[in-house]
């Protein structure tokens, strides 16, 4: 038997942006854009926000409508990563595996650990005092026997709670608990389980694994295994990374020319990323959301390359056939997957891509140096801004 | 009209068409032998668009005739008959009637028409090359041939007639091999480009028997004993490899070939399958061959005699590189000329026969350090 614990920081971003900015304290904070210029969804809201119905990922517009007093905040993304590697470097005092799941959630394994804290439940609360403490930071804990049992159980009871389910007493636990809870449960799902007369996880524990796994295959297995206080005993490590992707929201757009600039800068910096990993892509995707929410995604195989151009090339290309409806565009994203490393193997021969290839290996290592901001690549656009630059006497016509 | 031939001339000639039709074609009529009865001759031909090959047999026949027949087909049926006569008969309806002691089959014939005509090349320049001498130099350069249909030039091997002999010139970017025969002159400077195809089917061909080789424009035309083999020619420019050769790589290691070979393929074992990477870490008189598979976490070190004169230096390799390259030269000892961890290695066996020489380029890999 394992013991688990879920850590959970509570509204991470606008805990941290109240630390910043101390008056914020108190009032219905929202992270995640300003609903008077373009758009975006609310990364975090306060407790006071959530007060209103408003709840993360739902769009800033609709936030606002709810709550036209809350403090509006675009969040400073270098803090909130400052921050959680201070968490992290608290909780390796204490724990013998930590395993950071997202920049405000953290398992660890605290097996066999009972002889050196004593009770777990008041070891959490020390924990949790010793966050508070040295960071003014609110978490909730949930301890458990396996890893999905713990993250429900920090999910039960916040902020600033800590909840622990005994081992034995999962199935008990969760029971009463309503199907949502069970991380992975999403809108589709809930509703299909709905419409099967299942509404508590008890209501799944009850019947037959077949079932599940019948009706949803795979993930159907795993739904009942989750239901039933089963999951994954041992913290992992090793992450391998399927994919990189950017995207971005903006307000409603029809000119072809803004989204080629915002998918060209897209590109760029996915294609950095790509080469500071090594990385050779084989797979180009994009993502297109118009205003009615309507989205769809494209994919398509590419020869591995590391290349703006060519990536740039593909997925332009791709969003040019997929945006045939005339509706503004919300969104738009360019993710790479299907990775292989980057050959260190010399070339013989000097040939143009060889040379290209060189560039853009020295442009990644300069931007790693002195910021992506400075090289960036030409565009039509870019180089009338240039020349302004660079030529102040113009006369801009 | 019909004409008797032995089952195992027949087979013979069949077996030596045979390599030029091709496996899979979107032209279903590539798939057959173009049969040519004239003047008491037998021509079959079979080309696959690129490579073309001819052979002939004497039989008694009457009459010219000009038919395809199913080459698959045909070719088993004449192999699976024991030595014996068969008699081949031609009836009205399509149907080539074949009859032996054992019995009677037919096979369905066309018309010749929609065959493609087998290219011809000017017979007027001959140049003649020991067939040993040719499938030696093919045998050692063929392996560094490009895969990659990028660069049309770099599939094939380049044949470079110059005043110092033949050379053969083989590369796909990252290694390259020169092979030069000197006792091959022509008194012309021209250079050719022959397609993998064709040097595949050449190495089938080749034997103790010369060769006779013409060149045309965009054909070349090898006659082995009663063969022709009729190859295209890539029209492209073969990439300026004489300017990468190194000149000034003074640090020289020479290393036991066979044990080198051992130690790589050990290696090989260890390296990671993307990187396939294989450090060589040299000083005086001392080589340590390593690698390691950081994913699997498993690596694997030795240390190997040899002599070395120069300064010290780590220098990467793929392995299978450097297994390809060993593995095709055939003296006890290999020289490895090098430069620097970046620069082109030079590899070369010690002792070389008289009137050859063999040249072998090696890119490095970068190491990450």
């Amino acid at each position: 038997m394992r013991t688990i614990f879920h850590l959970d920081l509570d509204a991470f971003f606008v805990s941290v942006e109240r630390i910043l900015d101390p008056s914020l304290r108190g009032k219905p904070v929202i992270v995640g854009g300003d609903p008077k210029f373009g758009r975006g969804v609310v990364a975090a809201c306060s407790y006071e926000a959530r007060a209103y119905g408003l709840h993360s990922a739902m769009p800033i517009r609709t936030a606002y409508r709810l709550c036209p007093h809350g403090i509006y905040i675009h969040g400073s993304h270098g803090e909130y990563s400052r921050f959680s590697r201070a968490v992290k470097n608290i909780l390796l005092q204490y724990a013998p595996l930590v395993q950071q799941a997202s920049i405000d959630e953290f398992y660890m394994d605290f097996t066999g650990c009972r002889n050196v804290y004593g009770s777990l439940f008041t070891f959490a609360s020390y924990l949790q005092r010793e966050i508070w403490k040295k960071l003014s930071l609110p978490c909730s804990i949930g301890i458990g026997s396996n890893k999905t049992i713990a993250k429900i159980g920090s999910d039960c009871l916040k902020p600033n709670g800590i909840t622990y389910i005994l081992p034995g007493m999962e199935k008990e636990f969760l029971a009463p608990m309503p199907v949502e809870s069970i991380p992975g449960v999403g809108k589709v799902t809930l509703k299909d389980l709905h419409s099967k007369g299942i509404y508590k996880i008890g209501d799944i524990a009850e019947l037959p694994q077949d079932y599940f796994a019948a009706a949803y295959g795979k993930y159907g297995i795993d739904l009942y295994r989750k239901a039933c206080g089963k999951g994954g005993e041992y913290l992992t490590f090793i992450h391998e990374q399927k994919s990189i992707s950017h995207e971005r929201t903006f307000a409603d757009v029809t000119s072809k020319k803004f989204l080629k600039e915002k998918l060209f800068k897209l590109t760029g910096k996915v294609c950095q990323e790509l080469r500071d990993k090594n990385w050779f892509t084989s797979s180009v995707n994009i993502k297109l959301r118009y205003s009615d929410f309507k989205t769809l995604t494209r994919s398509r195989k590419i020869k591995p390359t590391d290349d703006d151009k060519i990536i740039f090339d593909a997925a332009w290309n791709m969003l040019m056939k997929a945006c045939t409806r005339r509706v503004a565009v919300r969104l738009i994203g360019i993710g790479l997957s299907k990775f292989s490393k980057f050959s260190e193997q010399e070339e013989l021969f000097e040939w143009e891509e060889i040379k290209r290839r060189k560039m853009l290996r020295a442009v990644t290592i300069i931007r790693d140096k002195y910021g992506y901001e400075s090289v960036v690549f030409g565009t039509a656009e870019t180089d009338k801004k240039l020349q302004i630059m660079v030529n102040p006497f113009r006369v801009n016509s | 009209m019909d004409f008797k031939v032995n089952s195992k001339i027949l087979e013979k000639l069949l077996s030596r068409v045979i390599p030029a039709v091709p496996v899979r074609t979107p032209m279903p009529i590539l798939e057959n032998f173009l049969f040519e009865l004239k003047d008491g001759q037998l021509n079959v031909c079979a080309t696959d668009l690129e490579v073309s090959l001819r052979s002939s047999i004497n039989v008694a026949a009457s009459e010219d005739l000009s038919i395809v027949v199913p080459a698959r087909l045909i070719y088993e049926v004449i192999r699976s008959l024991e030595d014996t006569q068969i008699n081949f008969s031609f009836e009205s309806n399509s149907k080539l009637k074949l009859t032996t002691d054992k019995g009677t089959y037919f096979i369905s014939y066309s018309p010749s028409e929609d065959f493609p005509e087998i290219p011809s090349v000017s017979m007027t320049k001959e140049i003649l090359i020991n067939g040993k001498d040719m499938k030696k130099a093919i045998d050692q350069t063929s392996f560094a041939m490009s895969k990659e249909d990028m660069r049309p030039a770099m599939t094939g091997t380049l044949l470079e007639f110059t005043p110092d002999g033949l050379k053969f010139v083989t590369t796909d970017g990252h290694r390259l091999v020169r092979f030069i025969n000197k006792n091959i002159k022509t008194g012309s400077e021209e250079h050719y480009i022959v397609p993998e195809r064709a040097i595949a089917v050449l190495t089938k061909l080749l034997g103790e028997t010369d060769v006779k080789i013409y060149l045309g424009k965009s054909n070349i035309l090898f006659n082995i004993a009663d063969i022709e083999f009729i190859s295209r020619l890539i029209g492209e420019k073969y990439p300026a490899y004489n300017s990468v050769i190194p000149l000034e790589n003074e640090n020289l290691l020479k290393v036991n070939r066979a044990e080198l070979i051992s130690t790589i393929k050990r290696m090989m074992l260890f390296s990671s399958s993307g990187s396939k990477q294989v450090k060589f870490s040299i000083s005086k008189d001392s080589l340590t061959v390593s690698s390691e598979d950081i994913d699997l976490g498993s690596s694997g070190v030795e240390n190997l005699t040899c002599e070395y004169k120069g300064d010290s230096m780590d220098i990467g390799f793929n392995t299978q590189y450097v297994n390809d390259i060993l593995t095709h030269l055939d003296d006890d000892e290999v020289m490895f000329k090098l430069h620097s961890p970046t620069k082109a290695c030079i590899i070369e066996p010690e002792d070389v026969l008289e009137g050859e020489e063999i040249m072998l380029l090696l890119m490095p890999v970068r190491l990450n350090s």
